[in-house]
């Protein structure tokens, strides 16, 4: 056991040195990461150097001179003030975070806010050099370049805003269990944080307790620590005050910070504290690991690209257009504003944000704890899960699985809750069986849990007398009072040499004074120390053919990946050990041989009952489940099996192997679906060699791996183009987490570092809330979709007018305040709501995006969107703006190269098409009047546009037009700002906005009510002619 | 970006050459040419329906319109003054009178303006009763009351080809915008007030009145001319003017002189708007020098 311990340690201190020899091997991109970090090696190097750490060798007396205090009476207050004010408080550091001012102007560069600096800055010089004209209007662009600089900012303030609270989320959920240390400071004990624990603390912990700083034993008793999330090896280690190994980390008088105490009590002198533990220094590592770009925020990035693109292409072009018009420069300029205002989404990000903060929300009410904003949508593109096995997968506490008496294996409820057992209890070999596995256990409920549920009481023992208690308590209802019935007179504790545990009892029979030898342990060493086996409450004759029923059941179980115990009983003759005999222990004055053998149990850590149903539907949204654990292959195999990892007709090289009786060498390894492959096997691997396990197994599952082999692993499944979502809880594992597209840390079991690593939390978990969360993802990605579409639309609506006014000479229809309001105004609140839009049809049952050809924006949707439904709102708005005019007098065609006289401020009597003959002003309002119908007809056919976008291939009444509120809430507060702008603003001259005569809202009404009418043909023919030219063409 | 995702320039322009033409598969900047043709042919079809129904409904739009009149004049309550000549920038109006070249223009537009009152144009336009509003609702064939180019007096141009510009007097002719069925109450007339900027010396500025004479006289806008009823139906319609002539005032030279118009008499028709400069009212500039 020692020897296997000693191998994994070796990985974890030389698994760095793995990393940078694969840096070096391997100098192309998939490195680049590591590659690229200096200040890793170095940190390498700093952990290196201080792992000769000696307080493993020195003596009790050394170290109180080392650290100046004293054993017995701990450092005083003054001095421990002191050195915390050196070495700072006893708490990994976050990993450093980019400055806040940097955060903050990072979001003010952002996206599109450096197009609307560019626009604002048009304004400015167009303010320079009007008012240096002296032109009266000149101070509106000075205005509108004030607004449009407000906007950005604005806009980023909220981004930033909204980053901050998700940051302050993980704040305050790491605050919330705060950790106290007991400790001896001017010779008293008392509680303290554990944050103010300094080097030179005498400390004490208990079973049950988190080691609060790396900590030299000096005294100890049963004392036992769980190290696993350090190593990732789960089975305790003894820890006492000797010196056993050079290396400091397998010494046994070195516990280390964030490891957990499991029984017994120890004390010892703090060595280490916060950022210079072991476990700090393996965690900074992973902040050394780069943080990858989520998809979404390349998907954002990709789309703000279409966008600006578009709009540079189109000022440009327009640009050149109206110099070559022989306009002047500065209505040139003017003009570039106009463009870049209408064409610019200033809304969506925005939107985008608050989508995305509420799926976040959604989810974090079904425990899963979203740290990064844009890790929400990550998890839906997710395409692998490597999942850790312990905790996530299964219930991480050992519970009896299966029983072998009477020749016959039984299997046990293993479910969360259960509450009885249903196997076949009539048999007296098993209330024989029963009565040694509740004897024969020292492991104890705490006092005071009777109204808890059994399985959720907590135990004082080790994690397999534990299991075997419960389960008695479970049957029998009343184990202490069996125990108290049947007095133990003597025991012998589990060792490592006997491999056995044997306690001896009086009996509950009044008549019956012999006394009760109980026995449990290995099977193999309990079946040799009988000569008789219980079959049916009798005693019968161990013959070869009961050994041989034995033998394949034992390997039965073994194979199912099961702790197996064998258990054995004897009743002491009453002439031979009678009442006073005195048993002795040490000389095992009674017989431990020729005993009646009663039965098998084994233990497993059993799966979840929630996870097969999730992996399965993991399976069935063609996502890839991984499972990486550095536990053996063959529980490994066993529980993948269980939960459906390996579904139950998928056979590994070795099955095949085995089945057809040839070697694993000659195995087609392409007919093998699954793989399980030993972290030793891993170790010996090229990247190649994993590359293709990766591409040709649909079912693996990587066993005994370090958490070095655990990020190689995500990084290869990374180079598949894969999204890769990694689950952990161990400090450990924080590299892969943050190598991973989205770490998912377990709330509960988790380390604070592999928290800090993780971009997701899940609060319970438990690996069937990552499948609520990829369903809210890809919920998330659909719905942005319909946002962006919905948004995107109404651009062209906007920028026509531009277009127009500039080739036609035409008043300006649309003003570009008025095209805020619409894009910072009206559509918000619709544009939201339709990240509350469900799902169109089970986005569960479709394969994930393909990180490079599903885009959120496609060629589709921007084409849709700008060339089919803008242009039918533009002519829409078109109508209404020449209805107002036509109205007034002047007709469509009076209209025609209006321009200069029109804007020509000392032309105060422009004659109309019916001779009438207009002030400046009065012109100037009817424009307003017609901003304002242009701005009401795209607004309200937005509503249509806002109706068409609830699906993007049913029909709205197959999504049911009333099932969204929101989006009615949407409708209704479109409408009511327009209103408001309209009617109750109107007097404002500086929003330009006017009252409008009632008729003018209904005259885009028939085009709103086209465009929905189109847009359900376009997914009639979607439905009906799936894969024609028609689906490729329209479907966005 | 990170510098990592950056290509060589050489793989970059492959990429693009690609996307212009990629000879595998024959595309063209990402489609093939029958696909392009099947979406130029889409868009094609798609926009031709679009045009269509636009014009289809700028038709109907049109078709509930009326040729005589439009069908709201709320935007246009009360007239706005005018005058002409107009300059060409803010109403400065700057000229020599020694040198006939720097106001030739100026007498050139107001010759062309006062062509359609040439007697010949006015043939067909009748006398009517002075002082109350020529109505004539019932009437088919609208007419238009004569405006006798002799009421403008010197600034006729009939006596004067220079319209007084040649002696430093010269004529504005101030008109009220024309607007469809108004009815002036009262008895509106054209008043102006003058600012005079002399330039004595550098500290002793003082303001003083100019003299203007109007025609005709006092300024009289004839409710005879109202009420108008549209370019279509009211097609020889002329509205009424009144000239405005400044004074000689020889004794000072490069003058600023700076004249507001109103519209008075006439309660419902507007003089005074914070917003429109130009509502019921008109300033303008003279800069005479010799």
């Amino acid at each position: 056991l020692f020897q296997k311990r000693a191998d994994i340690y070796s990985v974890e201190i030389h698994g760095s040195k793995d990393l940078e020899k694969v840096d070096k091997g391997d100098e192309k991109e998939n490195y680049k990461d590591l590659k690229g970090n200096r200040k890793k090696s170095k940190k390498q190097d700093d952990l290196r150097k201080e792992l000769d750490l000696d307080d493993h060798k020195l003596s009790n007396e050394e170290l109180e001179e080392k650290y100046s205090t004293s054993i017995t009476k701990g450092l005083t207050s003054a001095k421990a003030a002191e050195i915390l004010a050196r070495d700072g408080p006893n708490a990994l550091t976050p990993p450093k975070s980019t400055p806040e001012i940097i955060k903050f102007l990072k979001q003010m560069v952002g996206g599109f806010s450096l197009l609307l600096w560019a626009g604002a800055l048009l304004c400015w010089i167009a303010f320079g050099i009007q008012f240096a004209q002296g032109v009266p209007s000149a101070r509106d662009n000075l205005y509108l370049g004030i607004v449009l600089a407000l906007v950005v900012i604005l806009t980023g303030i909220f981004a930033y805003y909204q980053e901050a609270k998700s940051t302050n989320i993980m704040a305050s959920f790491s605050k919330m269990i705060p950790q106290q240390a007991l400790v001896l400071r001017n010779a008293e004990k008392k509680e303290i944080s554990a944050e103010e624990l300094v080097v030179g603390d005498i400390v004490e912990v208990k079973g049950g307790d988190r080691i609060p700083a790396d900590i030299r034993i000096i005294f100890s008793q049963g004392c036992k620590v769980d190290n696993s999330s350090l190593t990732g090896e789960s089975e305790p280690q003894s820890r006492s005050c000797e010196f056993t190994h050079d290396n400091p980390l397998e010494t046994k008088n070195v516990a280390f910070y964030s490891t957990t105490c499991l029984e017994g009590t120890a004390t010892g002198i703090v060595i280490n504290t916060g950022d210079n533990t072991i476990i700090g220094r393996i965690a900074s590592l992973a902040s050394g690991v780069g943080n990858e770009k989520t998809p979404i925020a390349l998907e954002i990035e990709h789309f703000v690209h279409i966008v600006a693109g578009v709009a540079i292409s189109i000022v440009v072009l327009f640009f050149v257009i109206a110099v070559s018009m022989h306009y002047a420069v500065l209505d040139s300029i003017i003009f570039l504003i106009g463009i870049i205002v209408a064409n610019v989404p200033e809304g969506l990000l925005a939107t985008v944000t608050v989508s995305l903060s509420l799926t976040a929300k959604r989810m974090s009410k079904k425990n899963c704890l979203v740290k990064n904003l844009e890790a929400v949508e990550t998890l839906g593109s997710t395409s692998i899960i490597c999942s850790d096995k312990t905790g996530t997968l299964t219930q991480n506490r050992m519970t009896v699985a299966h029983l072998w008496f009477d020749n016959q294996i039984f299997s046990a409820d293993t479910s969360e809750d259960q509450e009885c057992q249903t196997f076949d209890q009539s048999s007296g070999t098993w209330s024989a069986l029963s009565k040694i596995v509740t004897l024969c256990n020292r492991a104890e409920f705490r006092p005071g849990q009777e109204d808890t549920p059994i399985m959720k009481r907590i135990v004082v023992g080790d994690a397999s007398e534990t299991a075997l208690l419960k389960f008695s308590e479970v049957i029998l209802n009343d184990v202490m009072g069996v125990r108290t019935r049947n007095k133990k007179v003597t025991e012998i504790p589990f060792n490592s040499t006997n491999k056995f545990q044997l306690s001896i009892h009086e009996t509950d029979d009044p008549n019956d004074k012999r006394f009760l030898l109980v026995m449990k342990g290995a099977p193999e060493r309990i079946l040799e120390r009988c000569s008789t086996i219980m079959i049916n409450g009798k005693e019968e004759p161990l013959d070869k053919e009961r050994a041989e029923a034995f033998q394949t059941a034992y390997m039965e179980m073994g194979g199912l990946g099961e702790r197996v115990l064998g258990f054995c009983h004897l009743y002491l003759p009453e002439d031979e050990f009678p009442d006073t005999y005195p048993f002795d222990t040490d000389s095992m004055n009674f017989p431990t041989s020729n005993l009646c053998f009663v039965g098998l149990l084994s233990m497993i850590d059993p799966p979840r009952s929630t996870v097969p149903d999730a992996v399965s539907k993991c399976r069935s949204a063609g996502i890839k489940v991984i499972m990486v654990t550095g536990d053996h292959p063959i529980t490994a195999k066993a529980i993948a099996k269980s939960v459906g990892i390996i579904s139950a007709t998928s056979e590994t090289v070795e099955d095949i192997a085995k089945r057809l009786n040839i070697p694993v060498e000659q195995v087609n390894k392409r007919d093998a679906k699954a793989a399980v492959v030993n972290g030793m096997e891993l170790k010996d691997m090229t990247l190649e060699q994993l590359d293709d396990i990766l591409a040709n197994h649909s079912e693996i599952v990587f066993a005994r791996t370090s958490p070095q082999q655990k990020l190689i692993i995500v990084e290869g499944c990374q180079r598949q183009d894969a999204v890769v979502a990694v689950t952990g809880d161990g400090v450990n594992d924080s590299p892969a987490l943050k190598k991973a597209d989205i770490g998912i840390a377990m709330g509960i079991a988790g380390s604070d570092a592999a928290k800090n690593a993780a971009d997701m939390i899940l609060l319970d978990d438990n690996f069937a809330s990552i499948v609520t969360g990829v369903e809210e993802g890809r919920l998330i990605f659909d719905n942005l979709k319909k946002t962006i579409a919905y948004t995107l639309t109404k651009n062209i609506a906007e920028l026509c007018p531009f277009l127009i006014y500039i080739i036609a000479s035409i008043p300006l229809p649309i003003g570009t305040i008025t095209i805020l309001f619409i894009d910072l105004g009206t559509d918000i609140i619709p544009s939201v709501a339709l990240a509350y839009e469900k799902a169109e049809r089970d986005i569960m049952n479709r394969k994930p995006r393909h990180k490079k050809k599903d885009r959120l924006v496609n060629e589709q949707l921007a084409v849709y969107s700008y060339l089919q439904i803008g242009l039918l709102q533009s002519l829409g708005a078109f109508l209404a703006y020449f209805t107002v005019y036509a109205e007034q007098g002047f007709l469509p065609y009076t209209l025609l190269n209006i321009r200069t006289r029109w804007e020509d401020h000392s032309n105060n009597d422009l004659e109309d098409s019916y001779g009438q003959e207009w002030t400046m002003y009065q012109r100037t309002y009817l424009q307003w009047n017609g901003y304002t119908a242009f701005f009401v007809s795209i607004t309200i056919q937005q509503v249509a546009d806002l109706i068409i976008r609830k699906t993007r291939r049913n029909s709205i009444f197959q999504q049911g037009l009333f099932r969204n509120k929101v989006i009615w809430v949407g409708i209704f507060s479109q409408i009511a700002i327009a209103l408001i702008l309209c009617y109750g603003l109107g007097s404002v001259a500086a929003l330009n906005f006017t009252p409008l005569r009632f008729q003018y809202w209904f005259v885009a009404m028939p085009y709103a009510i086209l465009i929905w009418v189109y847009d359900e043909f376009r997914k009639l023919f979607i439905r009906q002619y799936p894969g024609s030219w028609w689906d490729k063409n329209m479907y966005y | 970006m990170s510098k990592e995702e950056k290509k060589p320039f050489r793989e970059t322009v492959a990429g693009w050459r690609r996307f212009c033409y990629n000879p595998r598969s024959g595309e063209i900047m990402g489609r093939t040419a029958k696909s392009w043709g099947l979406i130029l042919l889409f868009y094609a079809v798609f926009y031709g329906f679009l045009a269509a129904l636009f014009t289809f409904t700028m038709w109907v739009m049109l078709q509930t319109l009326s040729d005589d009149i439009p069908k709201y004049r709320d935007r246009i309550s009360s007239p706005g003054l005018m005058i002409s000549p107009k300059p060409d920038t803010a109403l400065e109006f700057s000229f020599n009178k020694s040198d006939n070249s720097s106001y030739q223009v100026y007498v050139d537009v107001l010759k062309n303006f006062l062509t359609s009152y040439g007697d010949s144009k006015q043939s067909r336009n009748i006398n009517c009763a002075s002082g109350r509003f020529f109505e004539q609702n019932e009437v088919a064939d609208k007419q238009a009351c004569r405006f006798n180019l002799s009421n403008l007096g010197p600034c006729s141009g009939q006596e004067d080809d220079s319209f007084g510009y040649s002696k430093g007097t010269p004529c504005v002719i101030v008109k009220m915008n024309r607007i469809i069925g108004l009815k002036p109450e009262g008895n509106p007339y054209i008043n102006c007030k003058t600012k005079v900027k002399v330039l004595a010396s550098l500290f002793d500025q003082k303001t003083d009145q100019a003299q203007l004479t109007y025609f005709p006289p006092g300024g009289t806008i004839d409710l005879m001319y109202f009420p108008y009823y549209g370019k279509k139906l009211h097609a020889n319609y002329l509205q009424p003017l009144v000239a405005v002539q400044l004074a000689a005032n020889s004794s000072n030279t490069k003058d600023d002189v700076t004249i507001e118009c109103k519209i008075e008499g006439s309660p419902n028709l507007r003089n005074h708007d914070d917003r429109d400069k130009f509502l019921g009212r008109i300033a303008f500039k003279f800069q005479i020098s010799e």
